[in-house]
């Protein structure tokens, strides 16, 4: 039933994405081909395919519990939270916090994971920074270094 | 013995300091992300791939490391496998068959050590395979036009679909999502922008390092958090720490066998170490007939797939240094590694970088021997790295990811793309799909475009070039052999299942 929800929906995607491709001209024919043929070519391929697991989507595949979705849902926003507010906030911060919550999510004790959390903000961007000469955003902390 | 000469070489690029070093940590690495369940090979090259890129390390150093992860993560495998009943990576499945029993009989060091060794059969006999003959098919592949490239890569999506086996419709539609999502970007030939959306971030297409590090580890992260088993009960090693002798002559004959067997389906491009160790071992299940007591722990059952696995992921580096095809998941994210350094893997590499190839075979070597030494005496050590909580291990693997894509380009617009990706890898996987397919086809897909329009270039736009050649008529062929495959599996079971019935 999922498989060929998920086929019924990428075959739109195609039916869309094709017409975007429709536009692909280029102003000067430098081969044969241009830039447009191909795409639609795998386009069309897809929607061959799309369209066979709509009739055809095999053995059913078993859904997520409401809770597994729940903390699935929880998971996908902290990682955008995450990545959001990696830049602003600065690594040491966002990745405490990131840590921290991500390790609550996946079972982990109050004050467990405040601790991995701290240390791994500060003993990454040590290694990171320090050790592996990768750059790495210092954010709110921006200012503490300045002065 | 121009070979002999070239090896050598290679070994004097091994042998140096820095690229020794590369390699030990890589092993280690590798045989830690190996064992941890749910994290394979290719979330270990994918993790360490931009490191290794911030890190500036020269291209041959990088190909080392990532290599050595590779093998390591094939040792590391079946250490959870045996210890645990969970396989460390989709190769090690068929590990736990016969080494989870054996492990229950007080076995467990005898089948750790076993395994160890087969492994390093496996390994050795197909680089030596490697030596022998990847320069051969390098200079036979040098022939190779645009044309015969095209079809190649057609034959390679083709052998995915036909090997993967039970869901061929789905393998092939994940490849074509991979090759999709290559168009992305600027038209190298034309400059035209397609599915840019008007956004500066996607004018030069997705980076390699965000496509994998987000199918791969973001996905993993929440597939991890469906079973939240938290530091698992291992089987205590207990009992001899050592096989002994007559034990090595019992499973002999079957190294041997599942290496070469497990080389040749790694050569294969598109089959990888998975379907090799699953072959292997109904193999010699067959071959032993009732006298064997596999799946209750046989030793002969425990030595297949090891040896084949690991066989099979040397060998598939040789589509990917001769032809610039690559022959696993694996061998996929080390040619999009080579091409961060502006090399192209192909025929020419063998020419051209003959420092990088042949330092990356005699590494090989020199990497299985530090795996086998590593393995039997630190088994110990590595097993209770199983016992590490998710609740740390989930953030440090969060954590690595979301550096790894910020050292690319450094915007917060790649993250997000990152974890974008992930949750849609996540629902692919989900529903079956598999992700090693998207990852194929990613690599493939602008190699695959370019070789199509130089063709048609070629060509003024006629279509017969595409099968103009014997090399082309004979891959078409196998590509179309290799698709009705499905099929014909499909039809036996069917025939089988009406004289049952009747």
């Amino acid at each position: 039933m999922y498989v060929r929800l998920f086929a019924a929906i990428w075959l739109l995607f195609c039916a869309c994405l094709a017409v975007i491709a429709w536009g692909f001209q280029a102003p000067f024919a430098y081969d044969p081909v241009g830039p447009r043929a191909y795409p639609l070519l795998l386009l069309a391929l897809m929607a061959v395919g799309s369209a066979w697991l709509v009739f055809k989507p095999g053995e059913a595949v078993e859904m997520l519990s409401r809770r597994a979705l729940q903390r699935a849902g929880l998971c996908i926003l902290t990682l955008l939270a995450y990545a959001v507010l990696f830049e602003p906030l600065g690594f040491i911060l966002s990745t405490a916090l990131a840590t921290f919550v991500l390790g609550l999510l996946f079972t982990g004790r109050v004050l467990p994971c405040l601790v991995s959390g701290v240390l791994m903000g500060v003993l990454l961007y040590a290694l990171f920074d320090y050790a592996l000469d990768v750059p790495l955003p210092l954010g709110v902390f921006e200012a503490l270094v300045e002065s | 013995m121009e070979t002999l000469h070239f090896l050598m070489q290679g070994f004097d690029v091994a042998t140096r300091p820095t690229n020794l070093l590369v390699a030990l940590f890589g092993a280690f690495v590798g045989t830690i992300v190996g064992l941890l369940p749910g994290l394979g090979p290719i979330n270990g090259v994918a993790l360490l791939l931009p490191l290794a890129f911030a890190l500036g390390l020269p291209p041959e150093t990088a190909l080392i490391l990532l290599a050595a992860v590779y093998l390591g993560c094939e040792y590391g495998g079946r250490i959870s496998a045996i210890l645990l009943n969970v396989p460390g990576d989709a190769a090690a499945v068929m590990t736990t068959l016969d080494g989870y029993p054996l492990a229950r009989q007080g076995k467990a060091g005898i089948a750790l050590s076993l395994s160890a060794v087969s492994s390093f059969t496996g390994s050795m006999i197909a680089t030596c395979g490697v030596v022998l003959f990847a320069p051969i098919l390098a200079k036979w592949a040098v022939a190779f036009g645009p044309a015969e490239y095209f079809v190649l890569m057609v034959f390679a999506i083709a052998c995915l679909g036909g090997m993967v086996g039970d869901k061929p419709v789905k393998t092939l539609l994940s490849a074509l999502i991979g090759l999709a999502l290559a168009t992305v970007g600027v038209d190298s030939t034309t400059g035209v922008y397609r599915f840019t959306f008007d956004s500066v971030s996607l004018s030069d297409g997705i980076q390699f390092v965000i496509v994998v590090i987000g199918f791969f580890s973001v996905s993993e992260i929440l597939l991890m958090l469906e079973n939240t088993h938290n530091g698992q009960k291992a089987v205590k090693a207990s009992g001899r720490v050592l096989f002994n002798f007559k034990e090595y002559c019992f499973t002999f004959w079957t190294m041997i066998r599942s290496s070469i067997a497990g080389f040749i389906i790694g050569v294969l491009p598109g089959a990888g170490a998975t379907i090799a160790s699953a072959m292997t071992y109904m193999t010699e299940k067959r071959l032993a007939g009732d006298s064997g007591k596999f799946g209750e722990g046989d030793l002969r059952g425990l030595a297949a797939p090891e040896s084949a696995n690991n066989a099979s992921a040397c060998g598939s580096l040789i589509p990917m240094l001769t032809l610039g095809v690559p022959g696993s998941g694996t061998t996929a994210v080390m040619i999009g590694a080579l091409t961060l350094y502006n090399i192209t893997p192909g025929p020419l590499l063998f020419e051209q970088q003959p420092d990088v190839v042949w330092g990356l075979i005699a590494s090989l070597f020199i990497g299985n021997v530090i795996l086998l030494v590593m393995n039997i005496p630190l088994v110990g050590l590595f097993s209770r790295m199983l016992s590490v909580p998710n609740w740390v291990l989930v953030p440090a693997i969060t954590v690595i990811s979301m550096v790894g894509v910020y050292a690319v380009h450094s915007t917060t617009f790649d993250l997000v793309l990152m974890i974008g990706l992930g949750v849609f890898g996540y629902i692919l996987r989900k529903l079956d799909f598999p992700l090693s397919a998207v990852i194929l086809g990613f690599v493939l897909g602008e190699m695959m475009e370019d070789n199509l329009r130089r063709a048609l270039s070629i060509s003024a736009g006629d279509l017969g070039i595409l099968w103009g050649s014997p090399i082309t008529l004979i891959l078409w062929a196998l590509a179309f052999l290799m698709l009705a495959l499905p099929g014909i599996r499909w039809m036996r079971a069917r025939r089988k299942a009406q004289v049952t019935g009747a």
